[in-house]
């Protein structure tokens, strides 16, 4: 029932395979490589605790990205409010695709930060994850249409920003599919 | 042109900086993080001589002119698979368990001794001596098992203060103490002393902003770090008339509504750091990764419920416990939920003792049912007391191996023990006629 060397072992080892992909996701909710770490190491350690009753019923990466994304919305509850979200790179028409490219990935990045954290996660969980609307919901803890209510909110308020933004028009591929 | 969503997500994360990964630390940390869920079940053990304290108290005040109806007859059997003392097997030392430490008390009518009150993460054993003439003062000292030696920690300043270890870390001690307030003793200010291993400074704590606990001890730790105890919400009184008497002469309360509470939670780094968890409970406890909670406590139990602690999800379920049945303590360990109850009182003076074994799932696994029996979690296991006849003695109840080990044939008439790490249990055994105890701490052997 407890831990022991052979399911460390085997924890040890999902934790390798999965960081990277948790990590990303963990990355996109904060917007800090170093916090994305300390929150997939919160979200694996909470991994580790459940990790005997986990190898019993299987579930072990839904369960990690529900812990890390958990771990990012106590995170973001607790950090201060005086925290200011930079602004969005305005569009300087330099012509160079590159740096149109490196000024778009920033843009949805301080976009993203913009968002409460909730909506941010249920756009990274639904758009970058790739879960449906079920799924995000079981993994937030909430109704499914409460996460369509706050994905169709974060979706228009991030191309708001774009637009605000002067940067080319945002879209969602095979946005006309989803139920809302 | 247009930016597509997905895409940009993919270019953001798509080269990302190296990252040291540490998979020994993360195990190691993890290992800490389960230690402490089962030391805050550890003090929630504790809770069951309090609660039971409580019922006690709360009978000598009560009024009890009715003798009231009886029930007759035997205890009804408990939902769920049942076994009772006689189904344990005797411990065998040396196979079963280990005896790791043991000290003597000769006398304690005669003056207050020095205890075993718990054991660290790191295997230290908190010795505490006194309050005791001439000296009336506490001392505590972390004791080395396999040699004995005593290291004696600074003045903690308690005084003649009780209190009660809430977490015993490699790296701090807590404990937690509640000072009465001057209505009924039953609530108070609640006081923590943290004990910095490194520094060897003790700190003292309180919080301007929590309001008065329930006494006297009702705090643990949770996952994160903060100490979670509970505030009074409803306290039921007696019936109209009191309780009726039972057999025994005290008062008969079984089938009593349960009692309420406010869950808040406090830091053990800041004071000013108070919040209200906007959570009514009974009594609640912790597994590794669940907040289990009833809906009352020292009465109905009502529903158990469970929280997941990584994705809040929730659940209840209806523990089946008897009709009659006032729950006395919660507990947990892994998946299972421990439930001490008692439930009456029948002819002869038996009464209908019970600690309930659920998974949180809710399914039942195991009931012992016996009379004159209490039983709490540790680390693993739960250590029950029987203090009646020729079923006397402390009986460990493994949770992983589902069995019952019978591992003394007396119980002293002292409380002592504390919360111990994984795999380690306290018990004790009377001495010099029962006037002393010997109080044994134990390691079970796989």
């Amino acid at each position: 029932m407890g831990h022991n060397a052979a399911s460390e072992a085997a924890f040890a080892e999902f934790a390798a395979a999965s960081r990277s992909r948790l990590r990303a996701t963990a990355y996109l909710l904060c917007g800090d490589w170093d916090r994305a770490s300390d929150h997939v190491q919160e979200g694996l350690i909470r991994v580790y605790v459940a990790w005997p009753r986990l190898l019993r019923h299987g579930g072990e990466l839904a369960y990690a990205r529900k812990a890390v994304v958990s771990a990012f919305l106590d995170s973001a509850r607790k950090r201060s409010s005086t925290e200011r979200p930079t602004d969005l790179p305005a569009d300087r028409a330099s012509g160079e695709d590159v740096a149109r490219s490196v000024a778009d990935r920033a843009a949805l990045m301080a976009a993203l930060a913009r968002l409460p954290g909730r909506q941010r996660a249920c756009v990274v969980l639904r758009y970058f994850e790739e879960l449906d609307v079920r799924e995000t919901a079981v993994a937030l803890g909430c109704s499914e249409g409460t996460v369509k209510s706050q994905t169709s909110r974060a979706l228009a308020t991030l191309r708001a920003m774009f637009e605000d933004a002067a940067r080319d028009e945002l879209v969602v591929a095979g946005e006309r599919g989803l139920p809302w | 042109m247009v930016n597509d969503l997905q895409e940009l997500m993919r270019q953001n994360v798509a080269a990302p900086p190296p990252e040291l990964v540490d998979l020994d630390g993360l195990v190691a940390a993890g290992r800490q993080r389960a230690r402490r869920r089962h030391r805050g079940r550890l003090a929630a053990g504790g809770a069951v001589v309090l609660t039971a304290g409580v019922v006690a108290a709360g009978a000598a005040l009560w009024p009890s002119a009715s003798t009231g109806p009886e029930p007759a007859g035997r205890p009804p059997a408990a939902h769920g698979p049942t076994i009772s003392l006689t189904d344990a097997t005797r411990a065998v030392e040396g196979q079963d368990y280990r005896v790791l430490a043991h000290h003597t008390n000769a006398n304690l009518d005669a003056d207050n001794g020095q205890y075993f009150d718990g054991v660290t993460d790191d295997g230290q054993i908190l010795f505490q001596d006194g309050p005791r003439g001439p000296y009336w003062n506490q001392r505590l000292a972390l004791m080395d098992p396999a040699t004995g030696e005593k290291d004696w920690l600074p003045d903690p300043d308690l005084g003649q203060e009780q209190f009660w270890p809430v977490e015993l870390g490699a790296e701090n001690l807590v404990l937690q103490s509640v000072e009465p307030d001057d209505t009924d003793g039953l609530q108070g200010t609640l006081s923590v002393r943290v004990f910095d291993r490194a520094t060897e400074q003790w700190s003292t704590l309180q919080w301007p902003g929590l309001p008065q606990v329930r006494g006297p001890k009702n705090g643990q730790v949770g996952p994160d770090g903060r100490l979670y105890v509970l505030t009074p919400a409803t306290t039921p009184g007696p019936p109209p008339g009191g309780w009726p008497t039972a057999p025994d002469g005290d008062a008969e309360d079984a089938d009593a509504d349960g009692e309420t509470s406010h869950l808040w939670s406090v830091s053990l780094t800041d004071t000013s750091d108070v919040r209200d968890e906007q959570q009514v409970v009974g009594d609640f406890a912790f597994t590794d990764d669940a907040m289990v909670w009833t809906d009352g406590s020292n009465g109905d139990p009502g529903r158990v419920h469970v929280r997941d602690l990584a994705s809040g999800e929730e659940h209840s379920f209806d523990p089946h416990t008897g009709e009659r049945c006032n729950l006395l303590s919660l507990g947990a360990s892994q998946d299972r939920i421990v439930m001490s109850q008692y439930c009456g009182t029948y002819d002869d003076e038996v009464r209908d003792d019970r600690v309930q074994v659920l998974s949180t799932s809710g399914e039942p696994v195991v009931t012992l049912q016996d009379s004159g029996i209490d039983g709490w979690v540790t680390g693993g296991a739960v250590v029950v007391s029987s203090f009646r006849g020729a079923m006397a003695g402390t009986y460990v109840y493994q949770l992983d191996q589902d069995r019952l080990l019978r591992v003394s044939d007396s119980v002293s008439n002292f409380g002592m023990g504390g919360p111990t790490p994984d795999g380690l249990f306290l018990w004790h055994t009377p001495f010099n006629h029962r006037h002393g105890a010997e109080q044994w701490l134990g390691q079970l052997l796989d």
